[in-house]
């Protein structure tokens, strides 16, 4: 636990690339915005910053995208082979902690260039189309674990 | 006294059986995507490391606690949702840099 609550609040308050509110006029009303166009490189120095110049709106943006991967990605992990090798681990040897500790960073890793690779693609693809892609990707995804449940 | 090799023979493990596996894939899909690319990383990072820590803490009862099938059936309704949220505005998206509100 002290790995994981060490991680997430620095990286929350080191920097925030999102996309100027003043680029996108309508993504304020949207509900995720999934649709809007590829976020520019601006850095947001200080955390007040964001709020200040972007308002409730794009705050609210942020942690309804947070809680939604968050959810999908926690139920669809639950049960996998990512835990079933960590359990494996775990009973073998008598250190659980550093099991989990190898497990945890190798997860953020992952995470961390699936996101990077998506932000290389939405510069290089045109937003609609990445939209189009990524969308089938996640109903991919459902098939992928339609077929999972099936398999019991 | 940290044991090296049990950290990283976990380490590699984990990190080679996520690539290219579904959570990665949609932090993939995701992260391209989505205005908040950050929340993307922070809310698929975050669920694996609770994941693995139920893993490790709860050990053979995570499964009688949350039915995989069940629980796979919720996620698999929040990545169609996700993923048809993308597709359906296509049309009024095309148009969106002439669309002033």
């Amino acid at each position: 636990m002290k790995f994981a609550a060490a991680v997430i609040p620095t990286t929350v308050l080191s920097s925030d690339s999102t996309t100027h509110p003043a680029q996108n006029p309508t993504a304020t009303t949207r509900e995720t915005a999934l649709e809007a166009e590829a976020p520019t490189s601006e850095v947001v120095q200080e955390p007040t910053s964001l709020q200040q110049k972007s308002g409730e709106n794009t705050n609210a943006g942020f942690w309804r995208v947070f809680f939604s991967t968050f959810g999908t990605i926690f139920l669809a992990e639950i049960g996998d082979k990512t835990q079933v090798t960590t359990l494996l681990m775990s009973a073998e040897s008598h250190s659980p902690w550093t099991v989990f500790a190898g497990a945890g960073s190798a997860l953020i890793a992952t995470s961390l260039l699936g996101v990077l690779l998506g932000q290389w693609l939405s510069k290089r693809i045109k937003p609609a189309t990445l939209d189009r892609a990524a969308g089938v990707t996640l109903l991919v995804i459902m098939g992928w674990l339609v077929w999972d449940i099936g398999g019991f | 006294m940290v044991d090296w090799h049990l950290l990283g023979l976990s380490f590699v493990a984990v990190f080679l059986s996520e690539l290219g596996d579904k959570s990665q894939v949609a932090a993939i899909a995701l992260g391209g995507s989505s205005r908040f690319p950050k929340a993307v990383f922070l809310g698929t990072a975050a669920a694996l490391l609770l994941a693995s820590f139920l893993g490790v803490w709860l050990g053979e009862g995570t499964a009688q606690l949350l039915p995989a099938a069940w629980v796979k059936g919720i996620a698999a309704a929040g990545f169609g949702i996700m993923g048809i949220r993308l597709l359906w505005p296509q049309a009024e998206e095309a148009t969106e840099s002439e669309v002033e509100s």
